[in-house]
């Protein structure tokens, strides 16, 4: 009798191990027939001809993209829900999470060639779509061109112009170390007059900022004062995580300064909040943040951005080397399409988020610089206007630092840049330090 | 009374045989995909279950008769057991041997994962700290905790009011109180310590063990209170009167009386001290350098074994890594657990 009933559990174990085998997925040694599955599992779910979703990972522009989707509804008919994510969220886990439930959504974002990379194979190729004609940002890789761009952000040094005007810096003469030196010394006799707190907004922080630093400060070490498509440093990194001894201290050196005249204060453990505050309330003349502040500074820090009267601001490279004269542009994220998703209804949304009416709201209500030759509206925000000077000076570089190695800046970088503005490490220890963890990073 | 009726036996076999088809069918359709009715496959698969089960209970036997009824009843609990624990454990482990990104793998690799956690020297320092915390958390949430209780259990005024208000931070979650207690830390002790303290990792370390007591103490120390308020009144007042006074009746009473409880407070802490990981999430999320530790600078300085798989798959997007990092967090675990049971048991029949 005992037997009989272990037996019989045991049946039942199987049948419901058996039941949930089906569901998930399986490795790509099968392809074929696991599509074949996950294809059906799309026609079985909710999913019709008529609606697509879209996951967005910035939750910032939630509201103009839901208006863009019931214009899109009233236009033609298909359903668009819309999807934010941001703050903080892991998009890419949440993806994964969908994806293993049959969940995709028609329409997701990926941040570059390791979020690419994950879902190779995954993504519709939109190279035959009218659009692809109509920028230079697309992402493209061995599936085709599979990123639709919808802004373009830049990272420079920013800066007040208003400030630098009146302790005559000019901004277009900052493209070596020797001339920020002499205009950062400048500004800091000038600090009291000039109502400054400190030159530079330079802050550190590990936990929560350390993007800033091991991202878009490091980023520069990569791509600063190069051609678009030159990715020698990039490659060096990738190639066991080796960095170009000479350039990289440099680069420290620039950094050093940076720290000299930083806000001290606020340096190891002030929050983005207060960094952008505080470069909105006119207390910095620079601070080490790209264009995506001018949001910031024109809604959350608006009554302090006013007080300071509304000053102009710009951007100016990180010439860490002489002869550096340009910024870093480059759209931050891309949205592909789902492969076994609805892919011609998210080609059709994404071919008419390209015209005109869509283009208005994005720009003007999104506050996006509009990757499209063919969009004329330029954004009300600060920066948007520098960015379209630099682009039509063609000093503008690439930049590659989203396909570096997974959790570098968050698990590495960004704390060493903090234990450099600690003064724990000296700028030799800091090189030194830093080629270690690039090499366990990229060896691990 | 063996007698069996065929008629009844009819009726049972072929709800039993409809029952097994539409399982399979349901199956089938799930495997294979298309189909006219793919999507009533749901409803296919419980009717089938339910046909099963119906089959089996009119089944006409009289001695097994008892056993099938268990089994009914038995079965949604073992099903959801086996669905939420057994089966994701077994994945896992899977997994933990495969180089899963997390969307799919394409080979089996083995022990390998396990042979690369142990050479990762981020790793064996997360371990070395993680034990270390819960060390001190063991003790000094249990002594304050301890602590608290007595004065709870005082004849002071307002005991209710306090009792609530130790236990109170306990009831906030451990991201919020992260954020709140990085907040204190950055923005206001910044004027008394100069620097923050979460930007070395000692006063770091520290300061992640300051908040978790705060957070736990309150919780063991209610669990202490209901162990003292059932210390009986006519033991302590005999104490009393043979001349005891406080400290001799907390040591020679009270304590004694209160090992049980002891026992249970100092694995509660252990386990959940083991699994900390919200607090450490977002008060430091593992930053923190380490200047020399075997021969490496360390960027996880304050992350601790849950934070480290996390990141292991999460951040570094090493899934099978981190996977195989959380095996053996549930081998060290499921190891403390058995011990406590063990203990607790064995404390039970001396009492």
């Amino acid at each position: 009798m005992k037997r009989w009933l272990s037996l019989l559990l045991a049946a039942v174990l199987t049948l419901s191990l058996a039941a949930c085998g089906g569901g998930s997925p399986a490795p790509a040694g099968n392809d074929a027939s696991e599509n074949a599955e996950s294809a059906a599992d799309n026609s079985g779910g909710a999913p019709s001809a008529n609606s697509i979703r879209l996951v967005n990972g910035k939750i910032e522009v939630d509201a103009a993209l839901k208006k863009l989707a019931a214009m899109y509804k009233e236009e033609t008919g298909v359903d668009v829900s819309i999807e934010s994510m941001g703050g903080g969220i892991d998009i890419q886990g949440t993806l994964k999470g969908y994806y293993q439930a049959g969940n995709m959504p028609d329409i997701f974002v990926n941040g570059g060639a390791s979020d690419f990379a994950n879902w190779a194979g995954l993504c519709a190729d939109m190279s035959g779509e009218a659009w692809a004609a109509d920028t230079d940002a697309a992402y493209i890789n061995d599936d085709g061109t599979v990123g639709f761009p919808y802004t373009v952000e830049a990272i420079g040094l920013a800066y007040n112009a208003d400030i630098l005007e009146k302790a005559g810096v000019d901004p277009s003469t900052l493209t070596s170390p020797a001339a920020y030196e002499l205009a950062f010394a400048t500004i800091d006799g000038m600090k009291d007059e000039l109502g400054l707190t400190a030159v530079v907004g330079y802050y550190t922080e590990p936990v929560n900022l350390y993007w800033s630093t091991g991202n878009h400060l490091f980023g520069n070490y990569e791509d600063a004062g190069l051609d678009r498509d030159d990715t020698t440093y990039f490659d060096m990194l990738n190639n066991g995580g080796q960095l170009d001894v000479d350039r990289f201290t440099d680069f420290a050196k620039f950094v050093a300064l940076l720290q000299q005249y930083a806000d001290q204060s606020m340096m190891i453990s002030g929050t983005y909040d207060q960094q952008i505050l505080n470069f909105a309330s006119g207390k910095y003349a620079f601070v080490t943040q790209g264009s995506w502040i001018g949001a910031t500074m024109t809604t959350d820090d608006k009554d302090a951005y006013a007080a300071a009267g509304n000053f102009k601001v710009g951007m100016a490279p990180y010439a860490f080397q002489d002869g550096i004269d340009t910024i870093l542009t480059n759209a931050p994220s891309w949205w592909a399409v789902y492969k076994d998703g609805n892919v011609d209804a998210a080609k059709a949304f994404l071919q008419w988020l390209t015209t005109d009416a869509a283009q208005e709201v994005l720009v003007m209500e999104a506050g996006f610089i509009s990757p499209f030759n063919s969009s004329s509206y330029v954004a009300t925000d600060p920066f948007a206007q520098t960015i379209v000077d630099y682009q039509n000076a063609g000093k503008t570089s690439g930049w590659h630092w989203l396909g570096n190695k997974e959790g570098l800046a968050q698990n590495y970088t960004g704390q060493v840049f903090n234990d450099y503005a600690q003064g724990a490490l000296d700028t030799d220890r800091f090189v030194q330090v830093m080629q270690q963890v690039c090499a366990t990073a990229y060896g691990g | 009374m063996d007698s069996v009726n065929p008629a009844k036996k009819a009726l049972s076999l072929l709800f039993l045989i409809a029952g097994v088809a539409l399982l399979g069918w349901s199956l089938a359709m799930d495997c294979m995909g298309g189909g006219a009715l793919y999507q009533y496959r749901g409803a296919v698969l419980i009717f089938g279950v339910i046909a099963f089960f119906a089959g089996l209970y009119l089944f006409p036997t009289l001695t097994h008769h008892r056993d099938i009824v268990n089994v009914i009843f038995l079965f949604p609990l073992l099903f959801t057991f086996g669905v939420t624990v057994i089966i994701p454990l077994l994945l896992g482990i899977f997994y933990s041997m495969t180089d899963w990104t997390g969307i799919r793998y394409t080979q089996f690799v083995g022990l390998a994962n396990y042979a690369q956690m142990f050479h990762e020297v981020s790793f064996l320092w997360s371990l070395l700290i993680t034990v270390l915390f819960v060390v001190f958390n063991m003790v000094l949430v249990n002594l304050v905790g301890f602590a608290l209780a007595l004065l709870c259990t005082s004849r002071l005024k307002g005991v209710g009011f306090f009792r609530a208000a130790y236990f109170l931070p306990n009831l906030i979650g451990g991201i919020v109180l992260g954020y709140v207690w990085q907040f204190v830390f950055n923005n206001v002790l910044v004027k008394v310590t100069g620097a923050s303290l979460l930007t070395k990792t000692p006063s770091a370390f520290a300061a992640i063990i300051v908040v978790y007591i705060w957070q736990y103490a309150g919780y063991i120390m209610l669990i202490y209170v209901n162990g003292l308020v059932t210390v009986p009144g006519d033991v302590l007042e005999a104490a009393a009167i043979d001349g005891a006074n406080a400290f001799t009746t907390l040591l020679r009473i009270k304590i004694p009386m209160i090992a049980s409880t002891i026992t249970i407070c100092t694995f509660l802490t252990l386990t959940s001290a083991f699994k900390q990981f919200d607090v450490n999430m977002a008060l430091t999320n593992g930053t923190g350098s380490v200047m020399d530790f075997m021969g490496q600078y360390l960027s996880n300085g304050t992350q601790m074994l849950a934070l480290n798989i996390y990141n292991t798959a999460i951040s570094k997007n090493s899934y099978a890594l981190g996977q195989a990092k959380a095996v053996l967090f549930f081998i060290i675990l499921a190891c403390v657990s058995l011990v406590q049971v063990r203990i607790s048991n064995s404390k039970e029949v001396e009492l």
